[in-house]
């Protein structure tokens, strides 16, 4: 095995096991594992950024190409950066003009489309029929369910007139619907992060055989031993809770 | 029953992270097999696979960073794996900065194993700065999206973009997101627009909210999650990550869905016997807590 994958198996263990140990409370091998990951991460981006923005999309279109109207784009990116300069920084209201202005225009015909006009569409077309189907299935069924909660949850979020009688009724459905919506997103989100676990601790287990050097198994017992010491010397040095 | 509802109740937390962290180590160590049923909306991205000739111009946008790789990176396994055991022109590239060197590696990793030629059978055109722009930029033009790939290359000179000069030629996209951009981004502003077909691949945090897409015919196909992955694993063939990983994620179920019961149960017992009072408990004396 070559040696980098060796380190780096290494690297990852030991980092996983430092993020892990704030499972027993804050220390200093979290805040070192923390502190690490902002500033690799950081560190990267700015790397990636100035290869492929600086470097591939500005400077090689610029002299390569000739396309020195890239400038003008560049020009304005430099102007935000005189929010740090108070005399000046009138100047990135520019910038910033022509970024809400073109997302917007960008956005808000796209956006109205798809996020309104098709999901409308598609919470209706259903209950019509659709290509000779009958009008009775479970299709049609499902689309009731889901015209029922969408009406009703527009319903609970309609402030302007009292929520009594039927429309107290209609919006009480409506906290239904939400409260399976909230439900299921629960759910899908213990998933994910189930998964995050199993992944650390897939890789955990592979860095812990004996190819690896058994890696997994000689940091946890560092950290365990670490954090031992940590928590002797904090009981020492710190006076008695009353 | 009163005493031992009071003790559970006062239960330390990490003790919880320990039943979660042995309901993972176990089935990883000793897997138990549990069957996998494949759902209709990831058999769906399979079959539109399936249904693409040789040839065909496959885009596979990696759009999440490592912090998503256990969930997202079995799926790019699986999906690359399947497209380039169809004969599939491949396309991948990021929107997201921090996950290019990742997606490359997935890209070419998978590719080597196949044999495929760089250039010529895949390239990875890497990372282009403006999220949802770059979409706009390559349905207009993908040579000024893309002017060279992630290696260097003139993207317009590839053999592997023969024909290919904007999303319109693409013949399927997939996006493998944890946020935005990703999914919603690749439909709101490419496929509406250019027309191309699109199905999703998403961590399960974000899989509820693109269920109205996938009703609605917006996106044709969804690989939700670990579950998803596994699914698509079970389809190609593969023995990959995520099935390993679904014995683990089933068992961890239990175990969270056994400790709301049980805190629910003596939520709801509680009154009758008075234990919301108990010290250590959440409504129980301030000098407790």
């Amino acid at each position: 095995m070559a040696t980098s994958v060796l380190i780096g198996a290494w690297v990852a263990a030991g980092l996983t096991l430092c993020m892990f140990s704030f499972l027993y409370k804050d220390n200093p091998f979290f805040r070192f594992g923390e502190h690490l990951y902002v500033g690799i991460s950081m560190g990267y981006t700015i790397v990636r950024i100035y290869y492929d923005v600086m470097v591939k999309s500005l400077y090689a279109p610029v002299t390569q190409e000739g396309k020195w109207w890239f400038l003008i784009a560049a020009v304005l990116g430099l102007l935000v950066l005189t929010r740090f300069i108070p005399k000046i920084s009138w100047l990135s209201r520019i910038s910033f003009a022509v970024i809400v202005g073109f997302g917007s225009g960008v956005a808000i015909p796209r956006i109205i489309s798809s996020n309104i006009l098709q999901q409308v569409q598609g919470t209706l077309r259903p209950l019509l029929g659709n290509n000779g189907q009958s009008l009775f299935g479970m299709a049609q069924l499902n689309a009731l369910l889901i015209l029922t909660g969408v009406v009703t949850v527009l319903v609970y979020f309609f402030f302007s007139i009292e929520h009594k009688g039927p429309i107290r009724g209609m919006a009480r459905i409506g906290i239904y619907f939400l409260m399976i919506n909230f439900g299921a997103g629960f759910g899908y989100t213990v998933m994910a992060r189930m998964s995050l676990l199993i992944g650390r601790f897939d890789d955990l287990i592979l860095f812990g055989s004996r190819e690896y050097g058994y890696a997994s198994l000689v940091l946890l017992g560092m950290i365990s031993f670490g954090l031992f010491m940590w928590e002797r010397g904090r009981t020492r040095t710190e006076p008695p809770p009353d | 029953m009163r005493e031992l509802a009071g003790k559970l109740l006062r239960m330390d937390r990490r003790v919880i992270f320990i039943l979660i962290a042995l309901a993972t180590l176990i089935p990883l160590l000793r897997p138990i097999g549990f069957p996998i049923r494949i759902s209709p909306e990831v058999k769906r991205v399979y079959d539109y696979i399936e249904s693409l000739p040789p040839g065909s111009v496959f885009l596979l946008s990696l759009d999440f960073d490592p912090a998503s790789k256990p969930e997202l990176y079995p799926m790019a396994v699986a999906l690359l794996n399947h497209a380039f055991k169809r004969d599939l022109r491949v396309i991948g590239m990021t929107l997201w900065v921090t996950g290019t060197g990742m997606a490359e590696k997935v890209v070419s990793g998978i590719a080597n194993e196949y044999g495929k030629r760089r250039g010529v059978d895949y390239t990875f055109l890497g990372y282009s700065p403006g999220g949802t722009n770059v979409i706009i930029n390559m349905g207009q033009d993908l040579a000024a999206a893309f002017p060279t790939d992630h290696y260097g290359e003139r993207t317009a000179d590839l053999p592997v973009m023969r024909g290919v000069t904007s999303l319109r030629q693409v013949n399927y996209v997939v996006s493998l997101a944890a946020g935005t951009p990703g999914v919603e981004s690749w439909y709101v502003y490419g496929k509406e627009k250019y027309g191309f077909e699109l199905g999703g691949g998403v961590t399960a945090v974000i899989a509820p909210g693109l269920y109205p897409f996938l009703d609605t015919g917006q996106i044709n196909g969804l690989i939700g999650g670990l579950r998803g992955a596994a699914e698509y694993e079970t389809l190609v063939g593969l023995k990959g990550k995520a099935v390993a990983g679904m014995d683990a994620q089933s068992a961890t179920h239990f175990v969270i869905i056994g400790l709301i019961v049980l805190c629910n149960l003596f939520y709801f017992l509680t009154p009758r016997i008075g234990l919301r009072t108990l010290p250590g408990t959440r409504s129980g004396s301030s000098e407790s807590r």
